[in-house]
């Protein structure tokens, strides 16, 4: 909608409403893939702004620094924005058509965002293939690129290595049952109330058990990627495995709804976990010191493959300075930068080359993290995921806690993604 | 005497009373001088093990705060003067005129006050940014300057005056306007503190309306920029949210201690009760 | 609705004798000239109201109506820059919000938080301010400010320390049921006990305002009453119940119809401290529409907004009449 003054809006619903002139057109929309044009060469000029949420927007602008040394002419104004309401902040300016020229985006968001037609696709000109797969497959919709990532993380299983010493595991288990008689294991013998911190279900816990469906061979969308796809028999198996953790009593399906991860760790009372890299510095502060835990891949079951999370860049349909804006965006994916920016932030690099650097490569926990990302797997990207995974994640709640039947619960999960549909 | 007993045990209970109402307050402010390492701690420790004025020196040094403290109060010191002002107007003429289409303003008024916020907020959003007042301080404020809630208060508490100013004003030749500023809204000191105060609080806590609308950080109000930089993506930093929490919550703590007394006189004399 | 209009002023106030005005449903005495007044009036009244009709016109109104328009619609979060290239649906997001099993659970939800928070809310505030208006001389500055603080501590802290409050194994709730013997829930993980909780922790939040709100009803109990019945011989529960409380009901409507009116609409409690869960047990209304809102789904959530409203109305309704019966 243009601009127009409220009175000529009223009139026109005041119209709208009498005359019941109302309907959809007919095709339209972001259904269909884009072309996307390439930019200019030469320097960023003119001025960018830019959001970027939390911890990231806060200190975008130290970084902004080199990136306007090097492009003299360009001045970036990074706004940040809280992570909590990011989401609605977002929505909302692109409802009114007042986004900002570039944006650190969420990687779960791009579909939706794609589908409001708000998203420039990435010129030609920017080599995807220097991204971490499954971080680039997020900014996928339809067939087009529509940004690219920016950071990444991926969700391994922390673990105490003092205790699990006590409990007799010396090497990190190959599988699933080898994971499971560790967790018990340290229940029996070293002290733990409860051996493995699984979330018991709820908003978020698709994080956590997807990387085991992934590792058992699971897909998310089938018919082509037209579907969603939650009641395939390796997602069975990964749940029944999950819920076992509860009904064996491993894992505490009455635990609060403010997890206490840090602290049960710290003190053994739950000695491990499912997480991405920033629990590292998390446990760390706590008390928890280096060589008293490590990390480790999710077992395979046939290949191990964890859920790659983070963020990306998008530059909006909207910009008004669009090359300049792709220019920042292919900086920010230069090797170095994201090497720096990995010093700045603890964000990891998204794009491959930039794990050479000695920084992340000398660090034996963040390499586990790197290999993982390799295979690393996101969800589809629908704009109705959100909607979609909010049911299978109340049905997880349901098997965890009360035992439900895991079959009727993700065929339950299923109808309710399928009369969400795909959004497409 | 009985009575000297009875009040004895009285503030024994109150004060055990009190305390547990105000202990979540007083852990707010003894928190923010803790380390995150301390604030995860299991079991929770009550006074600050290692106190430490990090969260505060954080929270002035790094953030714009003054700024996000000037706007905060920009913003609520104008909400609550165009509520003050526009409400009593209504409210009196409500109140004490007679005029075509009194009722229907009144069950408008009244009808509103019980429509959920939630239902205007996309809409309301869609407007101002048409209008051109997204990302500005009167965008911020425009939408909250009038309250059903506001002119209901101040209706039922003129209701309440004697009629008789009214018709003693007619008689000395007063206009109908000069009656109202000249006589009756001197009279109105309780239920304006009541207003002020509720408007105020509402306004310095807004939180949701000033996130979407202020789209720069030169334009974020204080509770925005709390969320901001406390909450991270997986992890909230708990001493710098507890730190700006006590920022926060000081002026209005001030302002309620400054009006309190006012403040119940009105609810007592609005007629609300 | 009118009701509350002309039962409100009639209750005494103690600002002491000066008669008042029975309120705006009065007419003024006619008098000479009536019609050149009445217009003289008329204009003063609408200058009066003109700022705020403009504003209340544009910026509730509208939003009002558009979003009204919109309950009747498919919109969804893409359609917002062409609001009207929308089907209508007639009441399919009625049907809709109706026969979702979570909408219907979180319409359970909020009932129950009304049925229990709003008396036990009440109780707390009668309670509070009946202590600091007759039973003490000293500090009540002091007591009123420190119950008064809940109601002005922001929401983030309150979550954060509440949390802890409620823990299962140290939380300061279970180590005091532990003094007397009791095995304290495991309050927020369990789905009995979430909603427990946070009647307690809105309860706490909210007595306040209601507190302030009783102890100015109570300003107008007379002092006299109570010692002609103490002379009589009348125990202070007696005096409660039978001069205080009869004398206090409307205040007592008041508070109640303010306090239903903020809990049916509840949305803070659930939405920092259990995200609606465990098991959607503690998902409200409000919260569900927010959702909704979330995933883009403006229609649906319009629709529901629009039930929470008609829900709030009757509520609302149903306490006035009971309020004209009572008085």
């Amino acid at each position: 909608m243009r601009r127009t003054s409220a009175a000529a809006v009223a009139t026109l619903t005041a119209a709208a409403l009498a005359l019941s002139a109302c309907g959809r057109d007919n095709g339209g929309g972001a259904g269909s893939s884009e072309t996307a044009k390439d930019i200019s060469s030469g320097k960023a000029t003119g001025t960018l702004t830019v959001w970027a949420m939390g911890n990231e927007g806060d200190i975008l602008p130290d970084l902004m620094k080199d990136f306007e040394a090097a492009n003299p002419g360009v001045k970036v104004n990074v706004t940040a924005i809280p992570w909590d309401s990011a989401h609605d902040k977002f929505t909302t300016a692109i409802t009114a058509g007042t986004t900002p020229d570039a944006a650190m985006v969420g990687s779960t968001w791009m579909g939706e965002f794609a589908g409001l037609d708000a998203l420039d696709p990435v010129p030609p000109s920017i080599d995807t293939s220097a991204y971490f797969e499954g971080a680039q497959k997020t900014n996928e919709v339809n067939g087009t690129n529509y940004g690219v990532p920016w950071y990444v993380e991926t969700r391994l299983i922390f673990y105490r290595t003092d205790l699990a010493k006590k409990a007799g595991v010396t090497e990190a288990p190959k599988d699933w049952e080898g994971l499971k008689s560790m967790a018990k294991a340290m229940q029996d013998k070293a002290g733990a109330k409860f051996g493995m911190g699984f979330q018991a279900g709820g908003q978020g816990s698709w994080q956590s058990i997807m990387p085991f469906a992934w590792s058992d061979g699971a897909k998310l969308t089938k018919d082509d990627g037209k579907a969603y796809n939650f009641d395939s028999p390796e997602m069975l198996e990964a749940v029944k495995y999950y819920q076992s953790y509860f009904t064996d009593g491993i894992s505490d399906k009455a635990a609060p709804a403010q997890p206490t991860t840090e602290p049960d760790f710290k003190s053994g009372r739950v000695p491990m976990f499912i997480s991405g890299p920033w629990m590292m510095s998390a446990v760390e502060k706590v008390g928890v010191k280096k060589d008293q835990y490590d990390v480790m891949p999710v077992p395979a079951k046939t290949t191990s493959s964890s859920f790659v999370g983070g963020s990306n860049f998008a530059v909006f349909k909207k910009s008004k300075n669009r090359d300049s804006a792709w220019k920042l965006v292919q900086w920010l994916s230069d090797p170095k930068v994201q090497a720096k920016w990995y010093g700045m932030s603890t964000d990891l690099p998204s794009v491959k080359s930039a794990w050479d650097d000695p920084a992340l490569s000398g660090d034996p926990k963040l390499k586990k993290f790197g290999t993982a990302l390799e295979t690393a797997q996101a969800p589809p990207s629908f704009p109705t995921w959100e909607q979609a995974v909010a049911g299978f994640d109340t049905e997880m709640e349901k098997v965890t806690k009360q035992g439900a039947d895991p079959a009727a619960a993700l065929k339950s999960a299923q109808q309710q993604a399928e009369s969400v549909g795909t959004g497409q | 005497m009985t009575r000297t007993r009875s009040q004895w045990w009285l503030y024994a209970v109150l004060t055990i009373v009190l305390l547990a109402v105000i202990a979540p307050f007083v852990w707010m402010v003894l928190g923010s001088f803790k380390t995150q390492g301390e604030l995860l701690q299991t079991p929770p420790t009550w006074w600050p093990q290692t106190a430490t004025l990090d969260n505060y020196t954080r929270l002035f040094s790094r953030l714009n705060f003054s700024q996000y403290f000037v706007n905060s109060t920009i913003v609520a010191v104008a909400v609550t003067a165009g509520n003050l002002l526009f409400c009593s107007m209504v409210g009196y003429a409500l109140a004490m005129l007679d005029f075509p289409g009194r009722r229907t303003l009144f069950l408008v008024v009244m009808g509103t006050l019980l429509i959920p916020g939630v239902v205007t907020f996309v809409p309301l959003f869609v407007l101002v940014t048409n209008v051109g007042l997204a990302n500005s301080l009167p965008g911020l404020i425009l939408p909250f300057l009038v309250s059903p809630f506001g002119v209901f208060l101040m209706r039922q508490y003129i209701s309440g005056l004697p009629r008789d100013l009214l018709d003693a004003g007619r008689v000395d030749g007063a206009s109908e306007l000069r009656i109202f500023a000249r006589i009756f809204l001197p009279l109105c000191g309780p239920a304006l503190a009541t207003l002020g105060i509720l408007t105020f609080l509402g306004s310095w806590n807004n939180f949701l309306w000033p996130l979407v609308v202020a789209q720069e950080e030169s334009k974020y109000t204080l509770p925005v920029a709390l969320a901001l930089y406390s909450k991270g993506q997986n992890s909230t930093q708990y001493g710098l949210l507890l730190a700006g929490a006590t920022v926060v919550v000081i002026p209005v703590l001030a302002i309620f201690l400054a009006f309190q007394r006012r403040f119940i006189e009105g609810i007592a004399t609005t007629g609300i009760k | 609705m009118s009701s509350t209009t002309e039962v409100t002023p009639s209750g005494a106030t103690g600002r002491g004798s000066s008669p008042r005005g029975k309120g705006g449903d009065t007419r003024p005495a006619s008098n000479p000239g009536a019609g050149a007044s009445r217009r003289r009036q008329g204009l003063a009244a609408w200058t009066l109201a003109l700022p705020f009709c403009l504003l209340f016109l544009v910026f509730t109104a509208w939003p009002v109506i558009q979003s009204l328009f919109m309950s009747f619609t498919d919109t969804r979060s893409r359609d917002l820059r062409t609001p009207f290239a929308v089907d209508i649906v007639g009441l399919d997001n009625f049907t809709k919000a109706f026969s979702d099993p979570i909408f219907r659970k979180s319409m359970l939800n909020t009932a129950y938080f009304v049925v229990v928070g709003v008396p036990l809310t009440m109780a707390m505030a009668l309670a509070a301010a009946v202590a600091l208006d007759k039973g003490i001389t000293k500090l009540r500055g002091l007591f009123r400010l420190g119950f008064y603080t809940p109601v002005i501590t922001s929401i983030v802290a309150v979550a954060v320390v509440w949390r802890f409050l409620l823990e299962r194994d140290y939380g300061l709730i279970n180590t005091v049921l532990g003094w007397v013997g009791i095995d304290g829930p495991n309050w927020l993980g369990d789905p009995n006990w979430a909603m427990p909780g946070l009647i307690l922790m809105a309860s706490w939040r909210n007595f306040g305002t209601g507190m302030i709100i009783f102890l100015a009803g109570l300003q107008a109990v007379p002092w006299m009453l109570h010692e002609a019945a103490a002379i009589d011989g009348a125990g202070a529960w007696q005096r409660f119940r039978h001069i205080t409380l009869p004398l206090l009901r409307p205040t007592l409507l008041f508070v109640s119809v303010t306090t239903a009116i903020g809990y049916l609409q509840f949305f803070e409690e659930p939405f920092v401290m259990t995200n609606g869960g465990p098991l959607n047990s503690t998902i409200s209304m409000s919260m569900y529409t927010y959702k909704q809102f979330g995933f883009g789904n403006y229609g649906l959530a319009s629709a529901m907004s629009y039930i929470i409203f008609v829900i709030v109305a009757i509520v609302t309704a149903i306490q006035f009449r009971l309020l004209r019966e009572n008085t």
